[in-house]
């Protein structure tokens, strides 16, 4: 379920990271104030399981399929909300670093997406209800099942606004949701009944565990949960509209930005010094706007002629043979020495 | 299992790329973080139709990747994990978006089509820029930059203890897995009934490696938090590759170099 | 100095780990704790160092009690060097985990420099100074855990198995190494090897007390002393014991058939 940079827009992307980071900041202002100092290494090598763990394969009994664990609801229900956010963003930025699983522009969406549906939404508003009453077997399995399945379909669902809001994708809406929804249905519904099973068996092993946590996601007297969630909620869907519309008129942010700076979209061959390049203006970068893509303006359809086609694979050509002269170079200057 | 040999050798193959000594190795770490960010951005705000000026940002991969001295083998393996996801959103465009832009001999070239190879190359440019930042800057180095930009220190210490104990978990699930494979003849991995226990047990033995670590820290005096050193600063050396390169950047995507070359052929 | 009296200690779980001990550690007295697994040693590194709450007898260091609100103090004098490498070195990078202790106590940076750098080099490890510590051999990590302790000027430093799970290379290193330190130390250990060759006394332990203190020359060679607490002669003695009996059987084959 990682996006990649390639599939989000920068200001999806951005937007997306300003949403994470203020969840981030969040987290780590609840932490300072109540979390326990012996919590700290315990986060960090959570993390390093979770990472690890999910990379153990298992079967799916009558499938001939294999799964793999998720994180954000397990590790909510080991460390407590906040904590397992701080710990899932650290996984997912090594994760997009090591493994390009996702990248750096995408890091918000899948912050988002993958850890706080799960660890700040989820988890308080469903997990936490289910099993506050006990734990018993029953109850952190159904819990553990209902909250994996939500958590993912949220991550899911937001994946597809988001990608749609970048505009990279001419997937209709409809055709996206109906391929991504049933698929996490029953990945989230597998995922479920083994963090139930993993669970289940912390607690069997070492109860308190699960315990403190459950006692360390109490918000401070005074400050209801549901409040602080419902504020959430609604703050998330007041995002999610506002990246919708930004996104809808914007298809692209940064030439929406130079609009606003230009004053148009299409900076103005101005006689005097653009006229040399006045074959080159008609398909500079940021000219083409949805519009043009019926190709019945002439040259245009964002530069996409076949001399433009010729001219980028020169380009790349180009590109290559620098890298090869560095290379010769550097080898060249390593060898000389011996020589 | 495959998947954590694959994974440990991935990280240990970057890792030591990142203990190179070039040129690009040795700007300040924040440098690299800034223009890998600047050249991502710039790369995905490209107009999904323009790919002839989205092709000359072909340049900084390839001019970075020699000048670090970046083998291109195992960067390229990378590069395949993160093209099928890529690939699947790029055909939709290809049946969805079919306007016609023109033909090359009878091959009718849509609008979708030029998208999906759009997407397809933003891709590869975007996770190379990525892949070139960790193969020249350790991920040390990159955490405590974030610091100077006010990152909360917990999440910053958070990335660092993840990815001090990375390897040490890794190889443990990988014993682990091993003996149960040994046991188990024939299974393709562990089966679903018995993960509960083997992830269970792998936590339990974490949480005790975890109060270990406490300890170690308690008796070093560590009292709820801890200091790190402070990050060099730039040099001017830094600044000047940092203007130069987000210059050629910005440059590289407001005038559509690949048209200009093209308009000669 | 460490003096420990009637100290006992009982585990949550109703298991009595330590029983009544009494004991006296002099500066500068390099003491092997033996004996068999759950002995209490382990236990007793943890009241000495304050990780378990004294609740019966006293723990004192150099005059000072260990207790909650000394602790800080107690763990500037005592270092303690955990078994696994891999919980002590927690940083990304070999610097910042030997300059951890000295920058918890405030230290300036200069200051911090210095102890990490005279760490480094006491131990001859200057080359891993800006190494990651995960990507270290066991034997690099172990010495690096030991510069982690030693940058902090400790007068006692515990040792948990400093031995254990290394090469014989690496396992020499981290012996000539301990040797090389001249302030008070305690090594618990199974390699009694190790023991004779660097420690002046010895301390045995058996469920929970001390069974036996003295000179390492005179318990290690007792073997039967040994077998009573599931510990065996150093290796070296047993090879020399089974030369020896090689030796006499070889005496008497030559006198058997000289006979006929």
């Amino acid at each position: 379920m990682h996006m990649a940079d390639a599939l989000v827009s920068p200001a999806i992307g951005g937007i997306m990271l300003a949403a994470s980071a203020g969840a981030i900041a969040y987290s780590a202002y609840k932490c300072k104030d109540d979390l326990d100092e012996k919590k700290i290494p315990l986060m960090g090598v959570m993390g390093a399981v979770i990472f690890a763990g999910q990379m153990i394969n298992f079967t799916i009994p009558g499938t001939g399929s294999s799964g793999h664990i998720g994180g954000g609801i397990l590790l909510a229900a080991l460390l407590g909300p906040f904590p397992a956010f701080l710990a899932i963003t650290a996984v997912l930025l090594i994760q997009s670093l090591f493994f390009a699983d996702g990248g750096l522009l995408a890091l918000g969406c899948n912050i988002w997406n993958m850890g706080f549906y799960a660890c700040l939404l989820v988890y308080p508003l469903v997990f936490r209800p289910i099993v506050k009453k006990g734990f018993t077997p029953t109850r952190l399995t159904v819990a553990s099942i209902v909250s994996v399945v939500l958590a993912l379909s949220c991550g899911a669902f937001s994946v597809v606004l988001e990608t749609l809001a970048s505009g990279i994708t001419e997937l209709p809406f409809s055709t996206f949701v109906g391929m991504m929804m049933p698929i996490h249905l029953v990945i989230g519904t597998v995922e479920g009944i083994v963090t139930g099973a993993i669970l289940v068996f912390v607690y069997k092993m070492r109860p308190e565990i699960l315990e403190s946590s459950l006692e360390n996601s109490k918000l401070t007297p005074g400050v209801s949960l549901k409040k602080v969630m419902l504020s959430l909620l609604v703050f998330a869907v007041v995002l999610g509209g506002a990246i919708s519309l930004f996104a809808s008129a914007n298809p692209d942010g940064l030439e929406w930005a130079m609009q606003r700076v230009a004053g148009t979209s299409e900076l103005e061959a101005s006689d005097s010094v653009h006229n040399a390049f006045a074959g080159i203006q008609q398909a500079t970068a940021f000219l083409p706007d949805y519009g043009f893509k019926s190709g019945s303006e002439e040259g245009s359809a964002a530069g996409t002629s076949f001399s433009g086609l010729l001219g980028a694979g020169v380009t790349l050509l180009l590109a290559g043979g620098t890298g090869y002269l560095i290379y010769a170079v550097k080898h060249k200057k390593k060898n000389q020495p011996e020589a | 299992m495959a998947n954590i040999s694959d994974s440990m050798s991935t990280i240990n193959s970057l890792e030591e790329m990142a203990d190179g000594k070039t040129i690009i190795h040795q700007f300040h770490p924040m440098v690299k973080l800034v223009i890998t960010l600047l050249y991502i951005v710039l790369v995905v705000s490209f107009d999904p139709y323009n790919i002839t000026g989205l092709v000359f940002f072909a340049f900084y991969p390839v001019i970075m990747m020699a000048l670090a001295e970046i083998p291109y083998k195992p960067l390229l393996t990378r590069l395949l994990v993160a093209l099928p996801f890529a690939f699947f959103a790029g055909v939709s465009n290809i049946i969805f978006d079919r306007d016609l832009l023109f033909l090359i001999g009878t091959v009718p070239v849509t609008t979708g089509v030029i998208s999906f190879f759009s997407i397809m190359i933003k891709t590869v440019f975007t996770v190379m820029a990525v892949l070139i930042l960790i193969a020249t800057t350790s991920l040390p180095q990159i955490s405590y930059q974030l610091l100077s930009i006010k990152v909360p220190k917990l999440i910053v210490e958070q990335i660092m203890l993840t990815y001090r104990y990375i390897s040490v978990l890794m190889q443990e699930v990988s014993n682990m897995y091993t003996a149960y494979m040994l046991r188990s003849p024939g299974a393709k991995g562990i089966k679903m009934k018995d993960m509960g226990i083997f992830v269970g047990q792998l936590l339990l033995k974490s949480f005790d490696r975890a109060e270990n670590i406490y300890f170690a820290m308690k008796c070093r005096g560590y009292d709820g938090h801890y200091v790190y050193a402070k990050p060099d600063p730039m040099k001017s050396a830094d600044w000047l590759f940092l203007l130069l390169t987000a210059g050629l950047l910005l440059l590289m995507r407001f005038f559509n170099l690949s048209q200009f070359i093209g308009s000669f052929l | 100095m460490l003096e420990i009296e009637k100290l006992s200690y009982v585990y949550p779980d109703g298991h009595n780990a330590i029983r009544e001990i009494d004991l006296k550690i002099n500066e500068g007295e390099s003491v092997a704790l033996v004996g068999a697994n759950g002995a209490g040693k382990s236990s007793l590194f943890k009241l000495i160092i304050g990780i378990s709450d004294i609740k019966e007898g006293s723990i004192k260091i150099g005059g000072l009690p260990v207790e909650k609100k000394t602790l800080k103090e107690i763990r500037k004098k005592v270092g303690m060097v955990f078994q696994n490498p891999d919980d002590q070195l927690f940083m990304t990078k070999v610097y910042d985990d030997i300059a951890f202790g000295p920058r918890n106590e405030l230290l300036s940076d200069e200051e911090v420099e210095e102890r990490v750098t005279g760490a480094l080099e006491v131990l001859g490890i200057t080359h891993l100074r800006d190494r990651m510590p995960h990507r270290l051999s066991g034997g690099e990590k172990r010495v690096i855990a030991i510069a982690s302790v030693l940058s902090m000027k400790p007068e006692i430093i515990l040792f948990d198995e400093p031995t254990s799970f290394l090469d014989p290379k690496a396992r020499r290193n981290v012996i000539n190494t301990l040797d090389k330190l001249k302030m008070t130390k305690i090594i618990a250990t199974h390699d009694m090897d190790m023991a004779l060759e660097i420690c002046d006394r010895v301390i045995i332990m058996n469920q929970g007390s001390v069974f036996a203190d003295g000179p390492v020359e005179k318990l290690l060679l007792d073997e039967e002393l040994l077998l009573q607490c599931s510990l065996e002669l150093p290796l070296c003695m047993q090879k020399l014991e089974k030369l020896e009996r090689i030796k006499i059987e070889q005496n008497r084959q030559s006198l058997f058939s000289n006979q006929i």
